[in-house]
């Protein structure tokens, strides 16, 4: 009050001023930049604020069942539980009593399902590597990490719980706030390693293709693909599509309500395979039993890897696929144990490699069968014709046609150990006895006796007639195509020119010849079946989740050799002239006349005497060097290692089963491989009288 | 005791603008809350804090303001006392020492103070309008702020401070502030700055530094917030999502979006025509505030009503511009709109002031 009665002294009107003028920049400065984030950017924004309350969920779809022929189940789904913590839902932390409530049922659940209450250290990398299910992590660091992501998302703090001690947190549920069990759908094999060649495993997405998956509405740590077998190789039939729920959610992640019509999931289609597990089972049993037996014979572990196929060879089924040794699937099904799947890896034995598909041998006497209709075909000699095998002959090893030579050796498997041969042979005979000099001769040709052999091209054409050289088609990931060698490959892949000693041992299917045992045994159903090749087929029908038939069972035929031209002629000098034949139906009858003379008098008479039942097949026994052999020293010139192989059918007049039988390193075709089939062929005429109601052990 | 004259010169458009925005905040925290349980009683209890304040204001009003000159010395002691007592009887809400719980309300002294020093300073100016605007004029000021400001620094409560600190610097500067010392002053606040950076709370150094240099990285972390705000300002367009549809603010993704955050709440829900209308309101208040200040008879009068004014606009400018991500993040309120009793009840207080300026304009005592 002082001032009163004073002239009114005014505040400077500048400083008003001033001030105002910065004011109104700050104003204006404000709507402008909310101008331009609202109308502007607004577009953008409001994508965001979407993106916010906008969750995708997805339905996790089942898998399609795997059954065998008769409806035995080979791969199911089964329920497993994981223990799960959902943070936001724990008591509230009492800051004045932190041993309390969540500590408590920490150390109650720690007991429970042996996982520490607190471990491991948290920073940046470690919670960077933090995977559910695979972590040292305890309980408290686990949900903390859960906590600090997502609170209202459940973390899983252990997986594969026994179902008892699911049920004991279940009914915690009161005492547990928080705590929950999650029932995740995990395969199972209930015939396990029986067929785990045939059905495989499951495992994560590759990283390779979580974009792919992604992309197909599946979620990279939750869904799981096929690795192995029908489940690798079928897995777009079996893995069904994932049902999706568009839902809105509010910022702490609870679900608030559906934004769409929620897509329900479509269930995987099931698969009836061709296989039956009760061949299956007594093919496995006869290769390792035959294979146990003679290793204690020997008193040492020589026979480690064996093959045992069966099929039809009228509708291409097959009926049983064994690769020995190989994997437990049930171990591989829940979550891959690193320590199982080391061992697995690092097995000599490899089983983790379907050797009935993808193991690439020496076929060895078998392929004979292969030289021996095209010899016929293209009247090489005639079917009667003796040719004489002194157990050794000399043959000029040339690389061109005006090559002098270089003498060499060619010696029948008999001379090794009687130093003599098999004297006259004719077409049967040397079928019969595998006679290597009447094939060498007849394939390469030998002076006036044989003018002109079959050559190698030739040999070439008749071998992939009978599927040699191509994949099969069998619905297993990573089958090989095997070599039928030409003189064109060789230049191109070994660098060197054809020589006449290569086709000496091509005809008998040694030297570059490679071949699957599953071409093996297509190239045997095809003759059996007079030849016509049908397809070999794991998949007897595709059914729906229901179990209705979606694609019934349709035999392909890939060809048939007697009808379809797919033998090249060729010229004198061996030139294609252009024209294309096919194979005469006697030389099919011929050839199924030599393979019954296999075991009624010949290689294999031994072992298939006394069946109860006609057969035919033929014995292999081939030589290869690999670099397994070579490193242990087996590769001695003239007494290389060999492998067993025999191929073999019933009835001989009307053919229902065809099997084939490798043993790696197994020596004697007709000794090793010969016994396995013989047990194959008698259960399946067992199981055949069984399933038709007749008692065959009274 | 009131004569016609407080009726005519009463200022009834200021009044109704305070008003109306008062009602509308009331509203905004309505829809604010989505459903939050926590905070549910916010919306009643804003209410009576309106009520309450607007009977203060009114009160207020009524007594000309010429009286305070000479009640300024018991304000400042008071006003001491009160920020000195929180440390016995105060309660810590996270983490500083800021409020009295009275049991049914959490009261904050400091909010009141702010209101009060500007009254303090202005009858110092006012006072000293006659001396001379020397460096000792200026010291005497600040030290009066400082011994206040000290207490409120120290609970500790960094953005309260500013604002008293820089109402001490808009009064010094419409008193009179030569321009020579403004330039020094100028110079000393950015050393005190730089000197006093080192000497902040982590989190304020972290708020701070999480401002200038935001880690790409913390979506979910540090920016949150901030990111959450400007999420809601963009979304709402031109007209807004609508009120109570405010999908940002409904689904709670906006954090503490009934106090510091409400604009952005707002801009969510009404879009840019009515945030800027909003705003406009705000600065209506101010400008009216500011002409009340220029029709007042005397100095103590023109300070106040120019004080008043300007803290209205320094709060709404620092608000605003946290929700816009041009500041770094200050507690400060959204003035009217935002909810918080003792925030609304000193701006209240200080619109009580305004009016008793524009009313008593007339030294007709």
């Amino acid at each position: 009050m002082n001032q009163l009665g004073t002239e009114k002294k005014s505040i400077d009107r500048w400083r008003i001023r001033f001030v105002s003028l910065i004011m109104t920049s700050v104003i204006l400065f404000y709507i402008i930049r909310l101008f331009s984030m609202q109308i502007l950017e607004g577009q953008a924004y409001l994508e965001q604020a979407n993106q916010n309350r906008t969750k995708e969920i997805s339905i996790a779809t089942q898998r399609g069942i795997i059954y065998d022929r008769n409806g035995f189940v080979l791969a199911r789904n089964v329920a497993s539980y994981n223990v799960v913590i959902t943070p936001a839902n724990l008591p509230d932390v009492d800051l004045l009593n932190p041993n309390g409530d969540v500590q408590r049922i920490y150390r109650e659940l720690s007991k429970l399902i042996d996982v520490p209450v607190d471990n491991g250290e948290i920073n940046e990398e470690t919670v960077r590597n933090f995977t559910p299910c695979y972590t040292d992590f305890g309980i408290k660091q686990i949900v903390y990490i859960g906590d600090t992501n997502a609170p209202y998302n459940a973390v899983r703090i252990k997986c594969n719980i026994s179902a008892e001690a699911a049920m004991i947190i279940r009914e915690k549920t009161s005492d547990w706030p928080g705590v929950g069990i999650e029932i995740v759908s995990v395969r199972d094999y209930p015939t396990g390693e029986l067929t785990s060649e045939v059905v495989g495993f499951l495992g994560p997405v590759p990283a390779s293709q979580v974009d792919i998956y992604e992309e197909l509405g599946f979620v990279s740590d939750r869904d799981k693909v096929g690795y192995a077998g029908i489940e690798s190789y079928l897995d777009d039939l079996l893995i069904g599509v994932n049902g999706k729920q568009v839902v809105e959610v509010d910022g702490a992640g609870q679900t608030i309500r559906d934004l769409q019509v929620p897509v329900n999931p479509v269930p995987g289609n099931s698969l009836k395979l061709t296989i039956d597990t009760r061949l299956q089972s007594a093919a496995k049993t006869a290769l390792v039993n035959q294979m146990t037996t003679l290793n204690l014979l020997k008193g040492q572990e020589k026979y480690q890897i064996g093959v045992v196929i069966a099929m039809n060879p009228k509708t291409g089924e097959i009926l049983s696929l064994v690769s020995y040794p190989t994997f437990e699937n049930n171990r591989l099904a829940r979550v891959i144990p690193a320590d199982y799947y080391n061992q697995l890896q690092l097995d000599t034995r490899k089983p983790l490699f379907n050797h009935a598909i993808s193991a690439e041998h020496p076929p060895g006497s078998v392929f004979k069968m292969a030289t021996a209709i095209g010899i016929l075909n293209e009247n090489v000699v005639d079917v009667n014709k003796e040719i004489f095998d002194p157990g050794r002959i000399t043959i000029l090893e040339k690389f061109t046609p005006n090559d002098p030579g270089t003498p060499r050796d060619y010696v029948c498997y008999t001379y090794k150990t009687t130093g003599a041969g098999h004297g006259n042979v004719n077409y049967l005979r040397g079928v019969a006895l595998s006679c290597d000099v009447y094939f060498y001769k007849v394939g390469g040709g030998y002076g006036d006796e044989v003018p002109q052999g079959l050559g190698i091209w030739r040999i070439g054409e008749y071998a992939k007639a009978l599927g040699y050289g191509a994949i099969t088609g069998i619905e297993l990931p990573g089958e090989a195509d095997g070599l039928i060698p030409d003189p064109t490959w060789k230049r191109i892949y070994i660098g060197e020119t054809w020589s006449t000693g290569d086709t000496y041992i091509a005809t008998i299917g040694q030297g570059y010849v490679l071949s699957t045992p599953i071409q093996v045994l297509v190239s045997f159903a095809t003759l059996a079946n007079d030849g016509i090749y049908m397809k070999p087929t794991l998949v007897k029908e595709v059914l729906d989740s229901e179990g209705n038939v979606v694609t019934p069972f349709t035999p392909t035929q890939v060809w048939d050799i007697t009808q379809d031209k797919l033998i090249h002629v060729y010229d004198e000098n061996f030139l294609q002239t252009g024209e294309m034949k096919s194979v005469e139906p006697w030389v099919i009858q011929k050839a199924k006349e030599g393979m019954r003379q296999v075991v009624v008098d010949g290689t294999a008479t031994d072992v298939f005497s006394g069946m109860k039942f006609e057969t035919a097949g033929k014995t292999g026994t081939a030589e290869y060097c690999d670099n397994i052999a070579n490193d242990k020293g087996l590769c001695i010139p003239g007494s290389w290692p060999a492998h067993a192989w025999y191929a073999g059918y019933a009835p001989y007049d009307n053919p229902e089963i065809v099997v084939v039988a490798f043993v790696y390193n197994g020596d004697e075709g007709s000794v090793v491989a010969g016994p396995i089939v013989r047990n194959v062929l008698e259960a399946y005429f067992e199981l055949k009288a069984i399933d038709s109601g007749v008692e065959s052990n009274p | 005791m009131l004569k016609r004259e407080f009726w005519q010169q009463f200022d009834y458009t200021l009044f109704g603008t305070v008003l109306i925005l008062c009602i509308f905040g009331i509203a905004m925290i309505q829809s604010a809350i989505a459903g939050n349980e926590d905070i549910a009683g916010s919306v009643s209890r804003q209410v009576i804090f309106v009520i309450g304040g607007m009977v203060v204001m009114l009160f207020v009003a009524t007594i000309d303001y010429r009286y305070f000159s000479s009640i300024t010395r018991i304000l400042y002691v008071v006003s001491v006392l009160l920020l000195m007592a929180i440390y016995v009887i105060g309660t810590a809400v996270y983490g500083s020492a800021r409020w009295f719980d009275t049991g049914v309300i959490l009261i904050q002294p400091s909010e009141l103070v702010k209101t009060i020093m500007i009254i303090i300073l202005a009858d110092y100016f006012a006072k000293t309008e006659y001396d001379a605007k020397d460096f000792r004029w200026i010291i005497k000021s600040f030290l009066l702020t400082a011994f206040v400001v000290i207490w409120i620094l120290l609970q500790p409560n960094l953005s309260m401070s500013i604002v008293i600190f820089f109402m001490w610097f808009a009064l010094l500067f419409y008193a009179g502030l030569p321009v020579k010392y403004l330039i020094m002053l100028g110079v000393l606040g950015i050393v005190v700055v730089a000197i006093g950076f080192p000497l902040l709370e982590e989190y304020q150094q972290a708020r701070v530094l999480n401002f200038i240099f935001p880690d790409p990285n913390a979506s979910y972390g540090d920016n949150f917030n901030v990111e959450q705000a400007k999420i809601s300002i963009g979304s709402g367009g031109w007209l807004g999502m609508g009120y109570g549809h405010g999908s940002q603010v409904q689904l709670r993704f906006l954090k503490v979006r009934h106090t510091d955050f409400i604009f952005s709440a707002m801009a969510n829900e009404f879009g840019f025509v009515g945030t800027v209308v909003v705003i406009l309101l705000i600065v209506f208040v101010v400008i009216r505030c500011f002409q009340v200040g220029k029709k007042s008879t005397d100095t103590f009068g023109s300070l106040i009503a120019y004080g008043i004014g300007t803290l209205i606009f320094f709060q709404m400018a620092v608000n605003i511009g946290v929700n816009l991500n041009v500041i770094p993040v200050t507690g400060l309120t959204l003035p009217f709109i935002s909810y918080g009793g003792s925030s609304l009840a000193s701006l209240l207080l200080g619109m009580g002031f305004v009016e008793s300026v524009s009313a008593h304009r007339h030294k007709n005592v």
